[in-house]
């Protein structure tokens, strides 16, 4: 073997990361979730793309009849809403990786038990079954804890129905660290977005007028309405003081009726 | 920020790597190399690159064009390199950075293309012939498994062309990252900065790149590889220009010059502040 | 002493060697631009200004006066390109009235490069200098180091390739004021799309020989912003009142 391998360190001055800016944001309704971004790549001081996607609707096949509910229908309700933020390779990696979990887990769910191994099918069922938010979650750390000495340099957020129909939205770190939140911002407009929505979702620093800062504003779920208008502030907002927001707004929102977008422009400067 | 000027609109550090001035003195073989440092030459810094790649969609097609040179440092190295090249019926894909690695690239294109071939006439399977969507798919997921074994391929693509069935121009991009996005105009390195502001000006959407004319297109893409000659210091001025449309294919030519360039106003330019004459 | 100090300077090199911190300064990202015309000369800047990558003014003025005709577009360290105007500016004005001549844009020039070659780089300023003087109209441009440039059309800043792009493809030798203020315009526009540097609205100002200059402050605003959807008004009371007190008022006897 030839002495430049084994012992000596290779050196490299390759840095395998960059920053591709951008903000996700999630919120958790009572009965819907929403998982917005921005729709701007960048590196450094260039704009890469106008119209990038950072959110993937994961869905099973949406039927004729829920075409026929609402024609711009883009995901059933079993969907997972999936957004990465951070380095763009990685959130693409990432995203497919777990597509690919999710659709063999759908199938194997699914699959018909083969004759003579009933018993593992204590009813049979007919059911269809899909994968839960909770499931969805933890694959997901495992995807990301998985490279944890090489981590994905990500945010990711994920949104949906959890398993009584109640709206849920799941943050991670780049290496896994979750959690069920009421909503959570990442990426660059994380640290301008969260204190807004602490206060505007779960009425932080809000007290009961003539209480005198005794008792705490109420928690309540806001509307999808109230939620949608939080969105477009938040980001029509980052947009002005963060110079890697901007282009476009792409607003996924999941209720029982389905999954559906929204896409408003944002300041191109 | 960097205040640097040097910095400024130069292609990333994280990109391209720390310009090494060590480029130029380069020894020529590795046994050569005073630090007594083995290591592979390649994935830590490009050595012959090529520079700009630009490209622009109209509403049949997209205009695709890269100059011919390949330096060595600063120094002008070979004037003969192509670096659009054709792969399958209806793409081309256009290379900046390192030439070995695109080199290495073009083998592996050929042999993509060779096993379509072999499934892809009136004898065989015939699967799918290969559309701009694969290969750039192909080469993404190649980028990005490089990079995360670091040992990445120096390069930044851009694949262009229309798909066979559905007609539709094709442009994306990716890089030694696998950093990878689309964009109705895309170029890689300097031309990011000088190429695409233009470019732009012409087509910010889709939707108004559905309405370029391809006179529309060419031009803009001309009048960039102009500019980039004039501001980037290691283009050149005989370039490559490629037109992949929906109904008349592919129209490639690898010998057009930068035309209608003033200089002439330089005579009138003396010193650099307060001499006269 | 007189001048500047380099305490700090020093001081933040060995904070940033024992903590990996620096001292973060405000800069105007920037793209600014210069164009000669037929009869005259007219410069123009964008109005963002940022703090790494949060906007910390979105309608700053980078366009400085150094004498009623000669005018500097300034990128790099928001506080540098103000102080060196400035303290040119004023010596300008002092020679003007010893010598009882106008000032000259080659004499803000040589004055501005000789400062900044004085403190070999460490005052952040990039400069466009023009202006219209007995003997002409005039365009430089000044580096940090002290380097400066003759051209008909200059632009610089982080978006400077980008307007430099629209410049050369664009410019033409003998353009009217007109336009020369639309090609200025839309090369600033260059980087405000394009670089993240710079945004919000172009400014200019047009210095033609035997008028007065003239300042176009925010000539294009083609960034403002859409209203909100909601109102954010909190009821009275949402913040309590933890503690009050009352300082009455005391008349204060101002006569002698």
């Amino acid at each position: 073997m030839s002495p430049q391998h084994g012992s000596q360190p290779i050196q490299h001055q390759f840095n395998p990361y960059s920053d591709n800016g951008g903000t996700l944001l999630g919120i958790a309704g009572e009965d819907f979730a929403i998982l917005a971004s921005d729709t701007r790549q960048s590196v450094d001081y260039s704009i890469n793309t106008r119209l990038s996607h950072k959110i993937k609707v994961i869905s099973p096949p949406v039927t004729k009849e829920m075409k026929l509910e609402s024609t711009d229908i883009v995901g059933t309700k079993n969907s997972v809403l999936f957004g990465t933020n951070g380095f763009s390779a990685d959130g693409d990696a990432l995203t497919k990786a777990f597509e690919e979990n999710w659709k063999w887990y759908v199938h194997d769910q699914n699959s018909n038990v083969e004759t003579g191994f009933e018993f593992l099918n204590e009813n049979n069922e007919e059911k269809e079954s899909f994968m839960s938010m909770q499931s969805a979650a933890r694959n997901v750390q495992h995807l990301l804890y998985g490279k944890r000495f090489f981590p994905y340099y990500v945010h990711t957020i994920l949104a949906g129905l959890d398993e009584e129909g109640k709206g849920c939205v799941y943050s991670f770190d780049p290496v896994g660290s979750y959690e069920r939140e009421q909503c959570r911002v990442g990426g660059a407009g994380a640290s301008l977005i969260m204190p807004f929505l602490d206060n505007q979702v779960n009425f932080k620093n809000q007290y009961i007028p003539g209480t005198n800062s005794t008792e705490r504003r109420k928690i309540e779920y806001l509307s999808l309405d109230e939620c949608l208008k939080l969105v477009k502030d938040a980001f029509t907002s980052v947009t002005e003081r963060h110079i890697t927001v901007g282009d476009g707004l792409e607003i996924f929102i999941i209720d029982k009726n389905g999954v559906r977008s929204e896409y408003h422009a944002l300041k191109k400067d | 920020m960097n205040h640097d000027p040097y910095s400024w609109g130069r292609p990333s550090d994280a990109m391209y790597g720390q310009y090494n001035n060590a480029i130029a003195n380069a020894p020529n073989t590795l046994e050569h190399h005073s630090s007594g440092s083995n290591f592979n030459e390649n994935t830590t810094r490009p050595i012959v690159t090529g520079t700009s790649v630009i490209a622009i969609k109209y509403k049949t097609g997209v205009v695709i064009a890269a100059d011919n040179l390949a330096s060595y440092g600063s120094l002008l190295r070979f004037q003969g390199i192509e670096r659009l090249h054709k792969v399958g019926k209806t793409t081309v894909v256009g290379i900046s950075g390192d030439v070995s690695d695109m080199q290495h690239l073009l083998t592996i294109l050929d042999q993509l293309e060779m096993e379509n071939n072999y499934d892809n006439d009136e004898y065989s399977d015939n699967v799918d012939e290969l559309q701009p969507s694969y290969i750039f798919e192909y080469l993404a997921n190649l980028m990005y498994h490089r990079r995360s074994k670091m040992n990445p391929l120096w390069n930044a693509l851009i694949v262009s062309g229309v798909d066979s069935k559905t007609g539709k121009p094709f442009l994306e991009y990716v890089n030694l990252l696998g950093v990878k996005y689309a964009s109705p105009s895309i170029a890689t390195g300097f031309g990011s900065h000088l190429a695409i502001p233009l470019l732009r000006k012409l087509a910010d959407s889709e939707e108004e790149a559905a309405e370029l004319t391809l006179e529309q297109a060419k031009k803009g893409i001309k009048d960039s590889m102009k500019v980039l000659f004039y501001r980037d210091t290691r283009s050149s001025k005989n370039y490559s220009l490629a037109v992949i449309d929906k109904d008349t294919g592919i129209a490639y030519d690898n010998n057009v010059d930068v035309e209608d360039m003033s200089w002439k106003f330089a005579k009138d330019i003396t010193g650099y502040g307060t001499q006269r004459v | 002493m007189a001048g500047l100090s380099f305490d700090n300077h020093q001081r933040n090199q060995f904070l940033q060697s024992q903590h990996n911190v620096s001292v973060k300064t405000t800069s105007t990202g920037t793209t600014i631009v210069g164009i000669k015309f037929d009869n005259g000369v007219v410069i123009a800047a964008d109005t963002r200004s940022t703090q790494g990558p949060i906007v910390a003014d979105k309608n700053c003025e980078k366009l400085h006066r150094m004498s009623p005709k000669i005018w500097c577009a300034g990128a790099g360290t928001a506080a540098d390109t103000e102080a060196v105007t400035q303290l040119i500016g004023s010596k300008l004005e002092l020679q003007q009235l010893y010598s009882k001549r106008e000032p000259r844009v080659v004499s803000s020039l040589q004055m501005l490069k000789q400062h900044l070659f004085k403190y070999q780089g460490h005052l952040g300023a990039y400069l466009i200098v023009a202006g219209v003087d007995p003997t002409g109209a005039h365009l430089f441009s000044c580096q940090a180091h002290g380097s400066t440039d003759v051209g008909y059309y200059q632009s610089l800043g982080s978006g400077s390739l980008a307007a430099m792009a629209v410049l050369e493809s664009e410019f033409k030798m003998n353009m009217t004021k007109e336009e020369a203020i639309k090609l200025a315009a839309d090369a600033i526009e260059a980087g405000i799309w394009n670089d993240l540097g710079s945004g919000s609205n172009v400014d200019i100002c047009v210095m033609e020989i035997g008028k007065d200059a003239e300042l176009l402050r925010n000539y294009r605003t083609p960034n403002v912003r859409e209203i909100k959807e909601k109102s954010y008004k909190f009821a009275r009371g949402t913040t309590g009142i933890l503690r009050t007190e009352i300082i009455s008022e005391v008349e204060i006897d101002t006569s002698v």
